[in-house]
Parts: C-alpha cells; sequence; structure tokens
C-alpha cells in the first residue's frame, strides 16, 4: 500500500527520518543494543573469545535459517530441517567409522563420509520439493512427514550401535581453528602448536564458522544476484504470475526444497565435527530458532520476502541471546521466553510499520 | 466453469461404494490394521489392550479435537503442546504446595485442577487476540506463544517433574468404573477389598474413568460443531472469512473464543496428565505434541485451508495413530518405525484428499 509513499513526499522532517533509519534497521540496533546489555553484564562476553563463542555455536542456527529462507520466501515452510540435521549427524558418523573399519585412512574415511551425506541429504529434499511441486501436498504436512521419517530412519541406524570411534582428525576440525597465535613465539596455520602448561594461546576464528559462510555467502549470492534467486521471489510473490511468465514452477520448488535439506545436511555434519558423534535428534530445538531468525529477518510466511543477511541477522540476534544468558549464568529457560515475545514483536512491528521496513524496495 | 465442476462431481458420485471407502479411507485402514494386528501383535486384541490405547490416547484426544476447531477456522495452533505442559505443571505445583501443607487430598486436587484449567485460558486468549487484532499470522503468533509458554513452564519447575503430590490422584486417573473378580463378585469404582499380590491379575476392569471422561468431552464438543450456532460459524470463517464477515458474524470474537477453546482443551490434557502419572510433567522437546494433533486432524479429513474437518474424524486420526505405535509395539517391531509410519499415511491422507477432493 504505502511502500514507496515515503519517497515520494519528499519533505520529511529530521525527527521523522530518523524514526525511519531506526526502523529499518530495528534488527540491527536491537543486535547492537543486546551486545552491549550482556558486554556490561556477563563477565568475558565482550572478548574475542565470547564473540567466538557465538559464532561458533550458532552454526547450526545461521545454517538451518539459510535453509528455511529459501522455503519461506517460496511460500513455503521446511519443518523437517531439524531431523533432517540429525539424521546427517548419524550418516556422516556412521559412514566414516564404517570407512575407518574398511581400513581407508582418516583423511579418505572423512571426505568420503562427508561427501556421500552430502548427497544422501539430497534426497529428503528432493521428496519434500516432489510432494509439494507434484502432489500439491501442503509443505506444512510434507515436511512434517519427512521430519517423522528422518528421525526414526536415524533412531534406527543408531540403535544398531551408536557411532563411537570417530577419528581424531574429526575433532581436530570440528574444535580446531584458522589460526594459533602464541604470543611471543608466533602463528601457526590450522594445526595446534605444543604448548607448555601455563602458555597462553590465542585461538582465531573456528574452522566450522569459515565453512558455514562459505556456503552462506555463495546461497546469499545466489539468491541476490541471480536469475535462480529472481525466480525463487517471483514464486513467493505470485505463484500464478510467474507460471505465465514461464517459469518452471514445479522443478524450481524442488530445487528450493534440495537447497534447504542440503544445509539441513551441512548443519549435522558440522554437528558430528563439533561433538564427534551422531545424535538423532541433534536438530529438534533449533526448528522454531531457524523459523524465528527468519521473521525477523524481514521475511513473512506468505513468501516473497526475506534476505539471507535478514536471517543471519535474526540468526546473530538468538545466538547472542543463548549464549549471553549462559554466560550471565542465568538459566537458559528464560530464552524461551524471550525468543517467543520476540517473534511475536518482529511481526506486529513489521505489521505496524510496512512503509518503514520495506521502503527500500 | 461451475457446470463443468458439477458433471465432475456427478461423475465421481456415482460410483457409491467407492466414495465411501475413499472418504472413510481412515476408519477403513483403521480396521484393516485391527485385524493385521490381531494376529501379529500378541495381546492386541484383548479387552485390557484397547482400553489401555484408549487411555494413553486421552490427551491426544483432547488436544486433537481443539486442534480440530482451530484447523477448521483456517488457523494453527502450535501452542498446545506447551500450554499442556504448563497447565500440568503449575497444577501440579499448586497440589505440591497444599499436600506439603497437610490439607486434605480432595481439596488440593480441586484447587490444583482448577488453577490448571484457568491458566490454560490466557494463553489461548493472548493468541486469539494478536491474531485477530494485530494480524499476526496464526503459525507466527502460536509459535511464539509455544515459546513463552515452554519457557515459564520450565521455570516454574525448573526442568524437573513436579512430585510428591496427593496419592488420590493416581487412583482416580488410572481408576475404572467396574471390577469383576471372577467367582467373587463385582464392584464399582474401587478394587474389591482383599484382593492383593497376584491375585490383581485375574481382575476383570472394565471403562477406565479416562474413557468415560474423554467420552464426555468429545461428545460435547462433537455437538458444539455439529449442531450449534458456534459450530456453523466455525465452519463459515473457515470457507470464506469475507463471507462470514458479510453474513454479520463477528468473526474477531468468535475466533478468539476458538483459540481459547483449543489452549482450554490442552489444560484440560495437562490436568488429566497429572492424574494420569501422579506428577506434573514439563512437555519435552522432541515430544512434538502439536505436530502429533495437527496430524491426527489432517488424517481425519480436515484441511489445512480451512472450512474443513470432523470430531468423529480426528479422533479416527488418534486413534490411527495410537493403533499403528500400539500394534507394532506388541508385534516387536522396533518403536521407531511408528515415526516413519506417521509420515507415510499422514502424505496418503493428503494426496488421497487430493485425488477425491470433491468426497470429503
Amino acid at each position: 500500500m504505502g511502500i514507496n509513499q515515503l519517497n515520494t513526499t519528499g519533505e520529511l522532517t529530521r525527527g521523522r527520518r530518523l524514526f525511519i533509519y531506526v526502523g529499518q534497521r530495528w534488527a540491527l540496533m536491537f543486535l547492537i543494543f543486546e551486545f552491549l546489555v550482556f558486554s556490561a553484564a556477563a563477565d568475558g562476553f565482550f572478548t574475542a573469545r565470547g564473540v567466538q563463542i557465538i559464532f561458533f555455536f550458532g552454526t547450526a542456527i545461521f545454517l538451518l535459517g539459510t535453509a528455511e529462507t529459501f522455503v519461506i520466501i517460496t511460500g513455503g515452510i521446511d519443518l523437517s530441517i531439524g531431523f533432517v540435521m540429525g539424521f546427517a549427524s548419524v550418516v556422516s558418523a556412521k559412514l566414516i567409522v564404517a570407512f575407518m573399519k574398511a581400513g581407508m585412512g582418516e583423511v579418505w574415511s572423512i571426505v568420503i563420509g562427508i561427501a556421500l551425506t552430502l548427497l544422501i541429504g539430497l534426497i529428503p529434499g528432493y521428496i519434500n520439493g516432489v510432494l509439494v511441486a507434484r502432489f500439491n501436498v501442503p509443505p506444512f504436512i510434507a515436511t512434517f512427514s519427512m521430519l517423522g521419517i528422518a528421525h526414526g530412519v536415524s533412531e534406527l541406524l543408531i540403535k544398531k550401535g551408536a557411532a563411537k570411534n570417530l577419528p581424531h582428525l574429526a575433532n581436530v576440525i570440528g574444535n580446531g581453528y584458522l589460526f594459533y597465535i602464541v604470543p611471543g613465539k608466533g602463528l601457526s596455520f590450522l594445526t595446534m602448536p605444543a604448548i607448555r602448561r601455563g602458555e597462553k594461546i590465542i585461538q582465531l576464528i573456528p574452522n566450522v564458522v569459515v565453512i558455514t559462510f562459505i556456503f552462506i555467502f555463495i546461497f546469499g549470492f545466489i539468491l541476490k544476484r541471480t536469475k535462480f534467486g529472481q525466480h525463487t521471489y517471483a514464486i513467493g510473490g505470485n505463484i500464478e504470475s510467474a507460471i505465465k511468465a514461464g517459469i518452471n514452477v514445479k522443478r524450481h520448488l524442488i530445487k528450493v526444497y534440495m537447497i534447504s535439506s542440503f544445509f539441513s545436511t551441512l548443519a549435522g555434519v558440522i554437528y558430528m565435527l563439533k561433538y564427534i558423534t551422531g545424535k538423532a535428534d541433534a536438530g529438534a530445538s533449533f526448528l522454531l530458532d531457524s523459523i524465528v531468525a527468519v521473521v525477523i529477518g524481514g521475511a513473512s510466511l506468505y513468501g516473497g520476502l526475506g534476505t539471507v543477511r535478514g536471517t543471519i541477522l535474526g540468526a546473530l540476534i538468538l545466538a547472542v541471546l543463548e549464549t549471553g544468558l549462559r554466560m550471565m549464568g542465568v538459566s537458559t529457560f528464560d530464552k524461551y521466553i524471550a525468543v517467543g515475545v520476540i517473534l511475536i514483536l518482529a511481526v506486529l512491528i513489521d505489521q505496524y510499520f510496512p512503509e518503514i521496513i520495506h521502503k527500500e524496495e | 466453469m461451475s457446470n463443468e465442476s458439477i458433471t465432475v462431481k456427478r461423475k465421481r458420485e456415482l460410483s457409491g461404494v467407492t466414495a465411501v471407502l475413499a472418504r472413510e479411507w481412515a476408519t477403513v485402514f483403521l480396521f484393516l490394521l485391527v485385524v493385521i494386528f490381531s494376529f501379529t501383535g500378541r495381546g492386541f486384541f484383548s479387552l485390557n489392550n484397547f482400553q489401555n490405547v484408549l487411555h494413553l490416547s486421552t490427551v491426544f484426544l483432547l488436544l486433537a479435537a481443539g486442534e480440530t476447531f482451530v484447523i477448521i477456522t483456517g488457523g494453527i495452533d502450535l501452542s498446545v503442546g506447551f500450554v499442556m505442559g504448563l497447565s500440568s505443571v503449575l497444577g501440579a505445583k499448586v497440589m505440591q504446595i497444599m499436600q506439603a501443607a497437610a490439607l486434605p487430598q480432595p481439596l488440593s486436587m480441586v484447587v490444583g485442577t482448577i488453577v490448571g484449567l484457568s491458566i490454560s485460558i490466557i494463553p489461548g486468549w493472548v493468541n486469539g487476540v494478536l491474531i485477530t487484532k494485530y494480524n499476526v499470522p496464526p503459525f507466527i503468533a502460536t509459535l511464539g506463544m509455544w515459546g513463552i509458554t515452554n519457557g515459564i513452564t520450565l521455570k516454574i519447575c525448573q526442568g524437573f517433574p513436579v512430585a510428591y503430590l496427593p496419592p488420590k490422584l493416581v487412583e482416580i486417573g488410572n481408576g475404572f468404573l467396574i471390577y469383576i473378580y471372577p467367582g467373587k463378585g463385582v464392584t464399582f469404582f474401587h478394587k474389591p477389598a482383599g484382593v492383593v499380590g497376584t491375585q490383581i491379575r485375574e481382575l476383570i476392569r472394565i471403562l477406565p474413568f479416562s474413557i468415560i471422561f474423554s467420552t464426555a468431552v468429545l461428545l460435547f464438543l462433537w455437538h458444539l460443531l455439529k449442531n450449534t450456532k458456534f459450530g456453523q460459524h466455525t465452519y463459515a470463517i473457515g470457507g470464506s472469512m469475507n463471507a462470514a464477515i458479510r453474513s454479520g458474524i463477528d468473526v474477531k470474537k468468535h475466533l478468539v473464543k476458538v483459540y481459547i477453546l483449543s489452549s482450554f482443551l490442552a489444560g484440560m490434557a495437562g490436568v488429566f496428565n497429572i492424574f494420569q502419572t501422579g506428577v506434573g510433567n514439563f512437555t519435552p522437546f522432541s515430544a512434538m505434541y502439536e505436530l502429533f494433533a495437527i496430524a491426527a486432524v489432517v488424517i481425519g479429513g480436515a484441511s489445512l485451508m480451512g472450512g474443513k474437518g470432523r470430531i468423529v474424524g480426528s479422533v479416527v486420526g488418534v486413534i490411527l495413530l495410537a493403533v499403528i505405535s500400539n500394534g507394532l509395539s506388541l508385534s516387536g517391531v522396533e518403536p521407531f518405525y511408528r515415526f516413519i509410519a506417521v509420515g507415510v499415511i499422514l502424505i496418503i491422507a493428503v494426496i488421497m484428499d487430493q485425488l477425491f477432493p470433491d468426497l470429503f
């Protein structure tokens, strides 16, 4: 309705302009506010280590949020992401252990195990996509069914013996850092230098964060700059006109659900690397968080809106909240209340100031 | 256009028996499963087991019945699982405190029940107001309430079940109407005196209180949805929101009532849960009560687009899911196949709905 109203009305008062400026960036402002509060309230929050912890523990929300972003832009929803993540953590752990047993080296077991898992992880997405696009099953139902199936299959896999004895290298990758600095001695890359007891070591940039953001940047670029991204928005905006414009909507939707399940799988693989185990319910609690992140990031569940950048901002708000509360020693029970309130607030702001939020378009 | 659809409808109406079978596929499927499990499951086909299945389904029956109303209006309520936990934990907490103060058991049970039921109205009211007054999509409003009620529940119980409640609770929650002790006599409400140890096994127990309770609630809701103005308005809103507004229905007020009803039934489920287990249980993350309730409603023939759904259908949906897990476990199948089975059946349900849209 009033999307471009403010551009065309010309002169705006200074206060109004500031209001709009802040309103458009309310998520960012909130993140900064949150960051300041925790820096003051929580010991060790405002340190290189504290910030890295936020990103390290946030990887799952970042990845699942990105997965959900694509689906929500098309006007759908993917409830299966959490359990596809768990499924991937189990499958990758199992495969790597199996390859090790078959006498492969550590490096090859991990590389081939992960590559295979990423391929297998496309299957749930493909099925979701086919059900949604070809059989007209509502996304809510199709992906909920997939949630049950992924959960059941991964529990069954685990039942035949939990994946133990993952190679040490998995731990090195999952909990390692890109740079290690020993003050006064120098810098080493990827491998932890041998240090004496009591010697200080500075670790910078966790590997898993790097992996996470490489993929997020690639797909953020695809969404923003390519035809694929344009089509995704077009389908969410108005599916009829997308069809009329000659977009192969069915095929496109299948791809979108496959992207979603690819990111969930990646989150599962990273979980496996971080915790050196596979767990069926590894991602169960992240479903709410990822949808909240996407909605805070400015997406609408009716489709057509949303950006990867916004989602990452939303995910950061949640990750900072969780890490901050944990460092303050407050029970994380408060987190659920806060997340619920933030979610509703995000939508209310969107409802009441649509011209502010979407002025850029 | 309309002529065309009418002829299509006629064509499909022709195949009488097939039509009924397709519409009632869930019931047919349930019947088939009961037959199959009677052969494969040890002790499946017995009065005890059937009563047990229904007894354990009570919570889901209540949740699904509430969800039916919401889904018919075209909405969704994701908060029911955690509202249930909230009622359960808060009601139990009150009972715990009163029990510790050595107050009479019936008094603490009544007060705890009232508190548990009353608290459940609040989330529903907030959901309804957010959805109608502030235009928050139902998915978001109830998902937010999902987080809020979960957090409050966990704060109350600190992540542990609330125990040390009046011991009478379990007797009521797991009691039966009729006890028959073969050759010795029949008693009502209580186990016959003097039956101890292994003798209990010989006791035939008929009609758990839980079944009587859930049947009464469901009959009331069935009547409410089918025969009253409230039910008509519910369908009208789901069929076409605009038409409902034009025909003079106070849609906003009605929707608030529907969300309160759903939430209140979740509270009822929570309080029942105290009686059943004897402790106040918080809802664990992986329980996903709300999703299973929604699944049952959809299997029962409702559409997430609104306007369609029946209490009887939802009841069949719940029992179908319960029979699957009960039958599989009695047949010695790993319990995890249950999740897979639920997923597959749900997909079948919707595809059936797609193939025969006119029948439902």
